[in-house]
């Protein structure tokens, strides 16, 4: 849809009955998408990696959750259990009111996963009565009344009518006033729990997996954004009833607990018991989201250095968000299925290898256009050439056979990864990063091994002493292990039979002499302590000639030849992947897109739009050259143009003028004639108009100082 | 004695159950009691209770009409969110449901009065009926005639009824400003040290000796009589130390009777829970924790205030710490602060003479959108393009209470915002990104 | 034996006294008000027998009497067989009926025509009280029976929108269309400023003025009055030794300065009759309760034949309770740390002149004490302090400067102290246990 508006706001469309029935997700994906023919199918395998992912994710953050949502199931059971033993101390806090503050930090998009999951949680194994409220939905202490009222209750059908009456009420009506009192929910819940109660059991005996009375958990979302008069009130209240009715609160904090002291009085805060839940931090959380979908084989969808990047860097300093993260990478996904043809072949080996079968000529012209391919084909030698670019079955068979060589690589990448990761992260002063995602990030850029720090760490590993590299070289046994693809099975055993080198070295004899071993270990431990590079150079250095000096201890012979080993599997499969052929089909590579889409810049782009109007309104005449703009350009264009060379304050007169000397130049009306530049009402109007629209756009704003005068907002000549 | 009691139209036992379940508070129930006279006899129209929280008013109320078994409403004004609940609670405890059931849609006072009289013309009250209101202070926030209205009911319904209002404060700013019908004044003064001695010492703990029981309270009392005289407060303080207490005693190190140990023992920690008297931030449970782990590493009493540290991404500290410099630091010295060369000012010379009070004092100042920016992009050390998550962050800075909206929300050019957190607060946010803020602040030049 | 019979005459003299001070039970004759009684009974019966309209207003500070007056004349008016028989009368308030909608609704209710008006429906509030008088008429008799409307606390009705119902009321009254009479209850004396220039120039302007003040003597007259037993009490002498009783304590110089001092604060009767009431003087005498309350009922529970004599002392008690200030009882119970936090707010406020405060000077303040000279002071977290300052606040013992709290944190947020120097001062002294190093700072001079 369209607007006859020129200017860049937003506009709201109702959406017309018939055509939201039409147009499915798949039309929306295949509309406008490159090569139609194959977009089911890649809507299909969009589709089906998308699901996948949100599964795993779902998975994931679920057994994140789950230590702290089990400590506070234990807390709520506690409570409740307490509640009917009479122990003194539970008997002195009888009147307090249960509470567990739930410290979520400032990740506030992804809470709502957590308290789902908390409050099925608790319906299954602890309580039925489980209510959570939004700050929003309770603007005053009786909205909050009736929204725990239905979420207990599950009167949630009336609802609607009921906010109309709140959107016309001036007083609330008798029977809904019956409804919100607190009083009539202990008459419910009564009636409940004696439903529930079986006549067999006891009152005095209360068994620990079915609470006689199951407690009344009211969940608050976001505590910071409740305005404390209705929660002091809320508080109060159910403090009076709190003998009758075993009710208890969830705070769900993002900032720091002290937040319920500031908004908390004593005289409420003394009615709550309050209890502290921390949750694990966002960082470790992305940590794993990022080891389980992104540094896997098991998703053939994947982002070059570039777009992973952009994701991580609007997590760290805009939000951090795993939410926003994993729907970033969603986009990824969806761009890299829609934009790439070839994406047909990027989904599991089988499924890979017939698509290739199945590919059109145009897809194939594709595929000889790919630059990887084309360094590929350079390779080959003249005649290959040919029927490469000539024959489409042969091309499909070699295809296929890239595509293989494609999977291999990833088996073996991360592995790898992993086990280089391993090693480095424990060293002095991380060389290769703490993270391992840094470290993927480093080996996607380029050749990991040309790359200085690599040096310094493969230095430092040479000075490991024994105890700690064999540790080291046992983890990364460990991460082999599981692997099933041929290298990594014989790098395997390598590795194992080194460590059992390793082994019998001590076992056979104890002769590497102490006086070897100490200078050995020792600066690598005292390196620890030293901080800056300079020195850490030089103590590597003098170490070297102190190596050079004497004959090598058969532990140093064996440790440089594992090190020999895991230099080899490096360099063999940590190669970046433009270097292979075909990493077009799997990797995402567009960061520009991801960051206009996910991290949008609107001043930038109205300067640009203002300073280049080319760009938009794509205009012959209105191209340059040069940054300036052309005469013809639109006015609020020129007056734009114009106010970048004045000063903070702008006589409006002043602007009038040049302003009508250029229009007049573009008029092309000759510079000697006397009206030429002079002010017409036309010209006035249009430059009013420029003006009012620059001020509404927040480039300059009127003052108070001079009437004549407006004052500039954007600084310098940008 | 017993004549005396049998004047007051009560059996004797349950005035002596009365006297046992009121600790301290026989004076206040002898002059209720005395003012509300004998069940039949008519009774002032209206009685103001004022005292300190947990100085017993209600409780006093809820024994004597409960016990005497005399016909009451008690209403807490908090729950009446509108007054149809307030009239509805009273018809339904005086009348039953079907008197309640009769108020229509949003009743007016009229509307009360008129089923009220209505009602106790049909039954006719045999003995003085008693309205009960808690937290009286909100009755001033409902319409103005309400209270006024309340303090003259008797007069109004004509029937034997009287209002008993309780309130933590004073008559004085209750007064409408026409005046009204002036209610009977009634203090209940705060508990004496030995009140409070005697009744903290009645919940004992039923595995120790009550003077066990009560040399703790006694300790407990030496120490916190002096800040906390909240009898609630100091009973949670008893239940929450009360097992540190008794430590020595499990261990058997020492006798009950050994109060000096005992001491000794437990004073420190006492003195530690001082420093988070009111707070009342941890349950006992995980006070004992506490303790302990600050045992392991010693560092000053930790409670949830303590747990100020908030992790926040990168740009929103840098936001957080322009706010900061914004709110705190006069505009005039940002042009010192933030321009790499601004030739050789003085404090002296752009000090005013008139500021002796420092900022620190005065609390944040507004600021608005742009000057925030200008700051933010002067200080934040890498080049940041304002895209539209920068203002998306501000915007949830504000969620978080961290800033707060000074400017009305439908103001939307150049909106006002002060920043809302505390010194030390923004000083470990900018240890975090290593950017010494002090530097930064006019106050501390 | 005789104390069974005592008791019965404590209740006896008990339910008199209640009577009178509770339920303001009318006397048999007013004193001081004659001259108005009259104008009003006359104007009244004139309406009620002989079918004028009228309208008057009774104006007097509260506790003057004034419905006392009304209803003594309504008394002595349905003594009267005609007016008895006529005469309807419809009781507004102020307090109730708190807009015309609601008022005319009573109207009809109180006039019995609910039936009748079913549920026709009125243009105008006018036509809607036309219809009602009219509906009057029709009763048996063919000229319309007179109505009186008593509106009480009539400048409430002036609030009103477009002051319909006095308009209408007056209106009715000027106009012969019915003998209507209407008489306000106001404690306003400019109750006529509130009136509409319509509306006021419709009412006669009638007023009955009750601007009771009394000589001393008079008020002390009354107190006898009402303390005193009325003669048809069935135990003469018993009655006989009671009135001596109250003789004497009215003579007791003591007595008179106390009456003296409750004198000059206000003549209201109310307060009077609330005074005489207030627990420590009367009924510890009739019935001392629990023997462990204090030195009220240790005099009063002095046994003997009369033990019905009012004590001086127990005048004087009353009088103490009455005249303390209840701020002065509230700081007593404070926290000693709550009292410092007023104590620095007292010298902010002597130091700038009664300028506004927030949180962070008071702590400062007491920051700056504790440095000084502090033994006996924790210096307490931040936290802790804002709590006290809550609680204070809660008291309302100090104010926010500007109602808008939301938007400023509570730290800066600026207050002002509800207390004067006195004040703080008296209750230090009363203060139990106060640390004398925080005396001293409370009487030093600057902070």
């Amino acid at each position: 849809m369209s607007t006859s508006s020129v200017s860049k706001g937003c506009f709201v469309f109702k959406p017309s009955a018939k055509k939201k029935k039409t147009l499915s997700l798949e039309d929306h994906f295949s509309h406008g998408c490159e090569s139609a023919e194959s977009s089911e199918k890649r809507f299909k395998l969009c589709q089906d990696l998308w699901d996948k992912i949100k599964s795993d994710t779902e998975v994931l953050q679920d057994d994140l959750n789950r230590k702290i949502l089990d400590s506070l199931l234990d807390f709520t059971r506690k409570c409740s259990s307490t509640r009917q033993l009479s122990d003194w101390a539970s008997q002195m806090r009888a009147s307090e009111i249960p509470t567990a503050a739930l410290v979520l930090g400032v990740n506030v998009p992804d809470h709502d996963m957590t308290f789902q999951s908390l409050s099925e949680l608790l319906q299954q194994s602890v309580t039925p009565h489980v209510a959570s409220v939004q700050a929003k939905e309770c603007g005053a202490l009786k909205h909050l009344m009736k929204r725990v009222l239905e979420r207990l209750m599950g009167t949630d059908v009336t609802v609607d009518d009921e906010e109309e009456e709140e959107a016309e009420q001036t007083s609330t009506p008798l029977h809904k006033s019956v409804h919100c009192s607190l009083s009539t929910l202990c008459d419910w819940y009564k009636t409940k729990t004696k439903k529930s109660n079986t006549p067999g059991k006891k009152r005095s005996s209360p068994s620990r997996d079915d609470p006689q009375q199951p407690p009344v958990v009211i969940i608050f979302k976001d505590l910071e954004a409740f305005n404390p008069k209705v929660l002091q009130d809320f508080i109060l209240i159910c403090s009076r009833y709190i003998e009758r009715l075993p009710l208890m609160f969830i705070f769900g904090i993002a900032t720091s607990p002290s937040t319920i002291q500031h908004m908390l009085p004593h005289s409420v805060s003394s009615l709550l018991c309050i209890e502290l839940f921390q949750s694990l931090s966002c960082t470790q959380h992305l940590a794993t989201v990022i080891d389980q979908l992104i540094l896997t084989h098991h998703f053939p969808f994947k982002l070059n250095a570039k777009v992973l990047q952009v994701l991580m860097s609007i997590f760290l300093y805009h939000d951090f968000s795993v939410r926003n993260f994993i729907k970033g990478l969603q986009l990824a996904l969806l761009e890299h299925f829609h934009s790439q043809p070839l994406s047909v072949l990027c989904c599991k080996k089988k499924d890979a290898l017939l698509n290739v079968m199945q590919l059109s000529h145009s897809d194939l012209e594709r595929i000889r256009n790919l630059p990887s391919f084309k360094r590929y084909v350079e390779k080959q030698e003249p005649q290959e050439q040919v029927n490469l670019s000539k024959d489409d079955t042969h091309l499909k068979e070699v295809c296929q056979k890239l595509i293989k060589g494609l999977h291999k690589y990833h088996k073996n990448y991360y592995p790898v990864l992993r086990c280089l990761h391993t090693l480095t992260s424990s060293l002095p002063r991380y060389p290769l990063g703490k993270q391992v995602r840094e470290l993927h990030l480093i080996c996607l850029e380029k050749n990991v091994w040309e790359n200085e720090d690599y040096q310094t760490a493969m230095k430092l590993l040479r000075m490991l002493a024994k105890d700690e590299l064999v540790a080291l070289l046992q983890r990364c046994v460990e991460i082999l292990q599981p692997v099933k693809s041929k290298k990594m099975k014989n790098a395997f055993l390598q590795l194992t039979d080194l460590l059992t080198k390793f082994k019998q070295l001590d076992t056979v004899a104890a002769e590497p002499p102490p006086c070897v071993e100490e200078p050995i270990i020792s600066p690598v431990r005292n390196l620890q302590k030293k901080t800056d590079l300079f020195q850490l150079q030089k103590t590597l250095l003098e170490m070297n000639e102190s190596r050079r000096a004497k004959k090598l201890s058969p532990f140093e012979v064996l440790r440089n030849e594992a090190l020999e080993f895991l230099d080899n599997l490096v360099k063999s499969h940590l190669s970046p992947p433009e270097s292979h052929t075909l990493n077009e089909v799997c990797y995402y590579t567009s960061s520009a897109t991801v960051r206009r889409h996910l991290n949008a810049t609107p001043r930038t782009s109205i300067q640009a739009a203002l300073n280049s109007p080319y760009y938009y309104l794509q205009n012959d005449r209105l191209k340059t050259v040069d940054g300036s703009v052309s005469n013809s350009a639109p006015d609020i264009c020129i007056a734009y143009k114009l106010h970048l060379e004045c000063g903070r304050l702008i006589n409006l007169y002043d602007w009038l003028e040049a302003y009508a000397t250029v229009v007049s130049a573009a008029e092309g009306n000759n510079p000697d004639s006397d009206n030429y530049g002079k002010v017409e009402e036309v010209k006035h109007a249009r430059f009013i108009r420029a003006v009012s629209e620059l001020e509404f756009l927040g480039f300059i704003k009127s003052t108070k100082q001079k009437t004549d005068h407006v004052a500039r907002l954007t600084w310098g000549g940008c | 004695m017993t004549k005396m009691l049998q004047h007051s139209g009560y059996e004797e036992e349950r005035l002596q159950r009365v006297a046992e379940l009121l600790p301290c508070r026989e004076v206040q129930a002898g002059m209720l009691l005395s003012l509300m006279g004998q069940p039949q006899q008519c009774s002032y129209p209206s009685i103001f209770i004022y005292g300190h929280r947990a100085s017993g008013k209600s409780h006093v109320m809820q024994v004597l009409l409960k016990e005497l078994e005399l016909p009451h409403a008690t209403v807490s004004c908090v729950e009446c969110v509108s007054v149809a609940l307030l009239f509805e609670q009273v018809l339904l405890s005086f009348f039953g449901c079907d008197a309640a059931s009769l108020l229509p849609r949003s009743p007016s006072l009229s509307d009360f009065v008129r089923i009220y009289r209505q009602h106790c013309s049909q039954t006719p009250a045999k003995q003085t009926r008693y309205i009960v209101m808690e937290k009286a202070e909100l009755l001033r926030d409902t319409d103005a005639n309400l209270l006024p209205a309340l303090l003259r009911l008797q007069e109004l319904v004509d029937d034997n009824v009287t209002i008993i209002l309780l309130s933590e404060i004073v008559w004085d700013k209750f007064r409408p400003n026409t005046g009204c019908f002036e209610p009977l004044l009634l203090h209940f003064p705060d508990y004496s040290k030995g009140e409070l001695q005697q009744i903290l010492s009645q919940d004992k703990h039923p595995s120790y000796s009550a003077e066990f029981y009560s040399s703790y309270i006694n300790i407990l009392l030496g120490v916190f009589y002096s800040v906390c005289r909240d009898l609630r407060e100091l009973r949670h303080l008893a239940a929450l130390n009360f097992s540190k207490f008794c430590e020595p005693l499990a261990e058997g190190k020492v006798k009950e009777t050994d109060t000096h140990k005992l001491w000794r023992n437990i004073e420190p920690h006492l003195k530690k829970a001082m420093q988070t008297v009111y707070l009342r931030e941890v349950s006992s449970l995980q006070w004992e924790q506490l303790q302990q782990m600050e045992e392991r590493e010693c560092g000053a009493l930790r409670g949830l205030s303590a747990h100020t540290h908030v992790e926040l991404p990168y740009y929103s500290k840098f936001l957080l710490i322009a706010a900061y410099l914004a709110s705190y630091n006069p505009a005039r010295t940002d042009k010192r602060f933030f321009l790499k060369h601004h030739g050789k000012i003085r404090k002296t010379n752009f000090l005013k003479k008139n500021e002796k009070t420092s900022n620190h004092l005065l609390g944040p100042k507004p600021f608005p959108l742009d000057r925030l920016l200008a700051i933010f992009y002067s200080v934040v050390d890498s080049r940041v393009a304002p895209t539209a998550s920068i203002f998306s962050q501000i915007s949830s800075l504000v969620t978080l209470q961290l800033l707060t909206k000074v400017s009305h929300d439908d103001q939307l050019d150049a909106p006002k915002y002060k920043c809302a957190v505390s010194m030390d607060f923004i000083c470990a946010i900018s240890r975090t990104v290593n950017f010494e803020i002090i530097k930064y602040l006019y106050d501390f030049l | 034996m005789i104390i069974c019979i005592i008791g019965f005459i404590d209740v006896q003299v008990q339910d008199i006294l209640r009577e009178r001070f509770c339920r303001q039970q009318l006397p048999d004759r007013l004193e001081g008000v004659e001259a108005q009684h009259k104008h009003l009974l006359e104007l009244l019966k004139r309406t009620a027998v002989h079918g004028e309209s009228n309208s008057v207003l009774i104006v007097g500070p509260r506790g003057a009497g004034k419905t006392m007056l009304l209803k003594c004349v309504l008394r002595d008016l349905l003594e009267e067989k005609e007016a008895q028989k006529n005469l309807l009368q419809v009781h507004l308030n102020g307090l109730l009926q708190t807009d015309d909608r609601i008022a005319l609704k009573e109207i009809t209710r109180q006039l019995h025509l609910e039936n009748v008006v079913g549920d026709k429906v009125f243009g105008s509030f006018a036509e809607n009280l036309a219809f009602l008088l009219e509906a009057l008429k029709k009763g048996d008799r063919s000229s319309s029976r007179p109505v009186l409307f008593v509106l009480d606390e009539f400048d409430l009705f002036a609030h009103h929108k477009n002051q319909t119902l006095l308009y209408n009321l007056f209106d009715v009254s000027q106009s012969a269309q019915a003998p209507v009479a209407v008489v306000g209850i106001t404690c306003r004396l400019d109750v006529l400023e509130l009136l509409e220039k319509r509306v006021k120039s419709r009412f006669s302007h009638r007023q009955i003025h009750l601007l009771s003040n009394p000589t001393f003597p008079q008020y002390l007259e009354r107190v006898r009055t009402q303390l005193s037993l009325p003669d048809r009490f069935p135990d003469q002498e018993f009655c006989q030794d009671w009135n001596d009783g109250v003789e004497t304590l009215c003579e007791d110089k003591s007595v008179q300065d106390v009456l003296q001092k409750h004198f000059n604060s206000s003549k209201d009767f109310h307060l009077l009759s609330s005074f005489i009431l207030s627990p420590a003087s009367l009924f510890p005498l009739i019935y001392p309760f629990f023997s462990t309350s204090s030195s009220i009922s240790s005099s009063s529970s002095s046994p003997g034949v009369t033990p019905l004599l009012l004590l001086p002392a127990d005048l004087l008690e009353a009088s103490r309770l009455c005249f303390t200030d209840s701020k002065a009882n509230m700081l007593h119970g404070l926290s000693i740390l709550e009292l410092c936090l007023i104590i620095a707010m007292k010298h902010l406020n002597d130091v700038y002149e009664g300028e506004p405060f927030n949180l962070q000077m008071v702590h400062n303040e007491f920051k700056k004490f504790l440095q000084r000279k502090s033994n006996s002071m924790y210096n307490f977290e931040q936290p802790v302090i804002m709590k006290a300052f809550e609680h204070l606040q809660q008291l309302e013992l100090i104010r926010p400067v500007d109602s808008t709290a939301a938007k400023t944190q509570r730290e800066y947020q600026l207050m002002r102290l509800m207390l004067d120097h006195s004040q703080i001062m008296e209750a230090l002294q009363k203060y139990p246990q106060c640390p004398t190093d925080v005396k001293q700072w409370a009487m030093s001079a600057f902070g």
